[in-house]
């Protein structure tokens, strides 16, 4: 604000007088700043809740690849398009025609379009027409398309 | 009804029960209670058929409940309203959102 104050003083050649007020102004706008302080930390509550929403709905992706081996949690989306050995803990996963996962995988939403083998956990289950799935499978709800091949036990509960 | 060929079909109505075992050449429509090994080409368990035992046949499509053994040497449709409980060995297998699946499956080719 200043350096736009300094500018057109010069220009529209008002007096110093108006710069005091200015001044006092920003005196005031400081003191009104903290009023304000609570509307902005509002205002960065919302964008911090907005971009905390984001973080949970953005997915985390193992693309075509990528190997990894050990232990995943999420809160939110996974997308595997890769190779993974080991254990998953994620809110919705997402098996990509290309992914492998070898291990134990407990998630609320499950789509499996490649391989998995092992035992799964989870409450709504998806198998696609070029799945293939190989393992034990807790589940709530289940659709398998026509295509998918499936070999195990299936708990329904 | 007149008109359409029931040579080798099985028509059980609802509240029928039967036990014993049972070779359709054709197409077996369950809407009872069937209890014993069921074989035919096509079956059809209806909503509220039941088959306690083993079932075979090359398609199978299923609304009701089908106990202990179900074997399909093509096809098997669980609809939504259908329960499988028991080993199962398919070919090509679906089920519908909603399907119930409690039990082993085994796929009848494992290769490709």
């Amino acid at each position: 604000m200043s350096i736009f104050s300094k500018n057109q003083n010069p220009a529209v050649n008002e007096s110093n007088a108006n710069e005091q007020p200015e001044s006092v102004e920003e005196l005031m706008a400081v003191e009104q700043g903290e009023a304000l302080s609570n509307g902005n930390s509002e205002q960065v509550t919302r964008l911090e809740s907005s971009s905390r929403q984001n973080v949970l709905t953005k997915p985390s992706i193992i693309s075509e690849g990528f190997t990894f081996e050990g232990t995943i949690t999420s809160d939110g989306v996974l997308n595997i398009a890769g190779t993974v050995r080991g254990k998953i803990t994620a809110k919705s996963v997402l098996i990509d025609s290309s992914g492998q996962v070898d291990g134990e995988l407990n998630s609320e939403q499950l789509v499996i379009k490649g391989q998995l083998k092992g035992d799964v956990n989870c409450d709504d289950l998806n198998v696609g027409p070029l799945a293939r799935v190989d393992g034990n499978i807790s589940y709530k709800y289940i659709h398998i398309q026509r295509g998918g091949r499936v070999a195990g036990r299936f708990i329904k509960g | 009804m007149a008109e359409v060929n029931q040579q080798g079909c099985l028509f059980v109505g609802e509240g029928v029960v039967l036990k014993g075992n049972f070779d359709v050449p054709d197409i077996a429509s369950i809407s009872g209670t069937v209890e014993g090994e069921l074989t035919a080409k096509q079956v059809l368990v209806e909503a509220t058929g039941v088959v306690r035992g083993k079932l075979t046949g090359e398609s199978i499509d299923i609304r009701g409940e089908v106990n202990e053994h179900v074997s399909s040497s093509r096809s098997l449709i669980i609809r939504s309203t259908g329960k499988v409980t028991g080993s199962i060995h398919y070919s090509e297998i679906e089920i519908e959102k909603g399907g119930h699946l409690h039990g082993d499956l085994h796929n009848l080719n494992p290769h490709s």
